[in-house]
């Protein structure tokens, strides 16, 4: 809003973030513990862990809306608390709750106000983005009669109505359906596109696998491994008949390719890089027998590193 | 020191409460067949529904927000906890300002239709006179419901009142020192908002009462301010 991303600062950073809870009985339960990570413009970064590993927690402490035990966030280099901060920042959290008796509208031209739109303007902007995450109708009506994803949409246009440099979204696909899923992946595409950093929490592993450009593995609170996920976490596949004699013609024309056995992997950016791919293979000789676009296994990594499994 | 879009919002959720519209057309109702003019009307019948309709505006003015968790949200803007509890506040209190000022025009409009001869000054005087009673009250609900949940904030003030009252008219009485009645009754002035509905007729006696829930109201926002500052760090800390 106020102003771009600073080149080379991290839109979030936290360094060796605590925090513990207390439950009845007295026992401490570690929610995050040393928790370091930065997420920079123009990056999508997943969070990625079993219930309870501290992945709400984490964007909390983020945001300040919890003190950690140790350590510090910060957002664009500065504290979380200050208002400029605030400006720039957008957060959907998990299950969002509203007053009951406004309407989402109403609500939206409150944020906007708060961001510091004019009533006008504000009015202007409140009814583009309940347009624009599909809730163009609903908002007309009280808050109290939203369905599970209608909320979740509400507080999805919330987050993005100030245009925020940085965005935190936590699962902002639970309750949506799958055109609101595909229309949230392209949202979070475009966000990236405009410079725009974004930390998701999402146990849609393959939503994070195509939009997030790194992943982060939590458990129990701590931090086990990052992920860059290669090329928006897409490999093209090519099953060829000749494989025994392309080795080095293949090695040749497209270098970031592997060959093993009958099988050619190549990461690729985006779907629109496929054919030209094909069209250099079919070029360098090869007989396609089979293409496919896979994924990077998240899913895979995910119960080797996260659950243990082999 | 407030936020005026919380504030608008604050009152349109208060106008939009069932509760609140059917105890505003009570308060209408009784102010407009209550008396000979709005002056006797909020002096008579319509008090009782006026401290109700400020008990149910009062009631869960910081806590619907918080229990909801949409005050998380909100404070996440731009904005300051100072400016977000005085927005509530002068919300709550619009929409309470609101409907007494129907109830005054009712109340006029009744006393006209009766063919009453009330004076105009009193007349004025007395909705301004009202809403700044009923402010300072609602400021001393917020100020409770700062640490209190949902309604509990309306439950604790009035049950602080009863206790208040029962002491006053029992421990004299229990201790045999009937002088204690007029130094409780003293004491009782200072610990509440006073009934500044005087000033209307006789301003030398009502201006004191007005002076004092002006900053009746001011000093319980501070509290409310203190207090849900306190409540907030200790949520973070928890």
């Amino acid at each position: 809003m106020t102003g771009g991303p600073l080149a080379g600062t991290p839109a979030l950073e936290v360094a060796g973030l605590k925090k513990t809870y207390r439950a009845r009985g007295g026992a401490a339960i570690v929610a995050v513990d040393d928790l370091t990570f930065a997420v920079r413009p123009g990056e999508i970064v997943g969070l990625l862990g079993p219930n309870g590993a501290g992945k709400t927690t984490a964007m909390q402490l983020a945001l300040a809306l919890l003190e950690p035990d140790a350590g510090e966030a910060r957002l664009f280099g500065g504290d979380p608390e200050l208002l400029d901060a605030r400006r720039r920042v957008g957060y959907a959290p998990d299950a969002p709750l509203f007053p009951r008796k406004l309407t989402g509208l109403q609500i939206l031209v409150l944020h906007a106000e708060l961001l510091g739109f004019a009533r006008r303007d504000a009015r202007q902007r409140a009814a583009r983005f309940a347009e624009r995450v599909g809730l163009a109708e609903p908002a007309q009506r009280s808050a109290g009669t939203y369905s599970r994803g209608q909320a979740q949409r509400l507080g999805l246009a919330l987050a993005l109505l100030g245009d925020p440099d940085l965005l935190l979204l936590d699962e902002p696909t639970a309750g949506l359906d799958p055109a609101g899923v595909a229309a949230m992946r392209e949202l979070l595409v475009s966000l990236r596109a405009r410079g725009a950093a974004v930390l998701l929490n999402s146990h849609l592993l393959s939503e994070v696998e195509r939009v997030c450009d790194r992943v982060l593995f939590l458990k129990q609170g701590r931090l086990l491994r990052t992920h860059e996920v290669h090329a928006g976490g897409r490999t093209l596949e090519v099953r060829l008949a000749n494989a025994a004699g392309l080795a080095g013609s293949l090695g040749r024309t497209i270098p970031e390719g592997t060959l093993e056995g009958d099988r050619f992997r190549v990461p690729v950016q985006s779907e629109e890089q496929v054919p030209a791919l094909i069209r250099r293979l079919v070029e360098a000789g090869a007989a396609i027998v089979e293409a496919r676009l896979a994924g990077a296994e998240l899913e895979q990594l995910y119960l080797q590193i996260v659950e243990g499994r082999a | 020191m407030i936020s005026w879009p919380v504030a608008r919002a604050a009152a349109l959720e208060k106008l939009r409460s069932p509760a609140v519209l059917a105890v505003g057309f009570c308060l209408l109702a009784a102010i407009f067949f209550g008396g000979s003019g709005p002056r006797q009307a909020f002096s008579g019948p319509g008090i009782a529904f006026l401290v109700l309709l400020t008990l149910i505006v009062g009631a869960g003015i910081l806590s619907d927000e918080l229990d909801s968790g949409h005050a998380q949200l909100v404070l996440l803007r731009p904005l300051t906890r100072a400016a977000w509890v005085g927005g509530r506040l002068v919300g709550a209190g619009s929409a309470l300002a609101a409907i007494v000022a129907a109830a005054w025009v009712a109340g006029l409009a009744g006393a006209v239709l009766r063919g009453s001869q009330e004076p105009w000054v009193p007349a004025l005087a007395i909705l301004p006179l009202a809403v700044l009673w009923a402010f300072a009250w609602l400021s001393v609900l917020a100020a409770i419901g700062a640490v209190l949940p949902g309604w509990t904030n309306v439950a604790a003030a009035v049950l602080a009142v009863l206790a208040w009252a029962m002491l006053q008219g029992s421990l004299p009485v229990v201790l045999k020192r009937p002088e204690l009645v007029e130094t409780f009754a003293k004491v009782g002035k200072y610990l509440g908002p006073q009934d500044p509905l005087e000033l209307a007729t006789r301003p030398r006696e009502g201006l004191g009462p007005a002076v004092y829930d002006l900053c009746w109201i001011f000093s319980a926002w501070l509290v409310a301010v203190v207090l849900f500052n306190r409540r907030e760090l200790a949520r973070r800390r928890s």
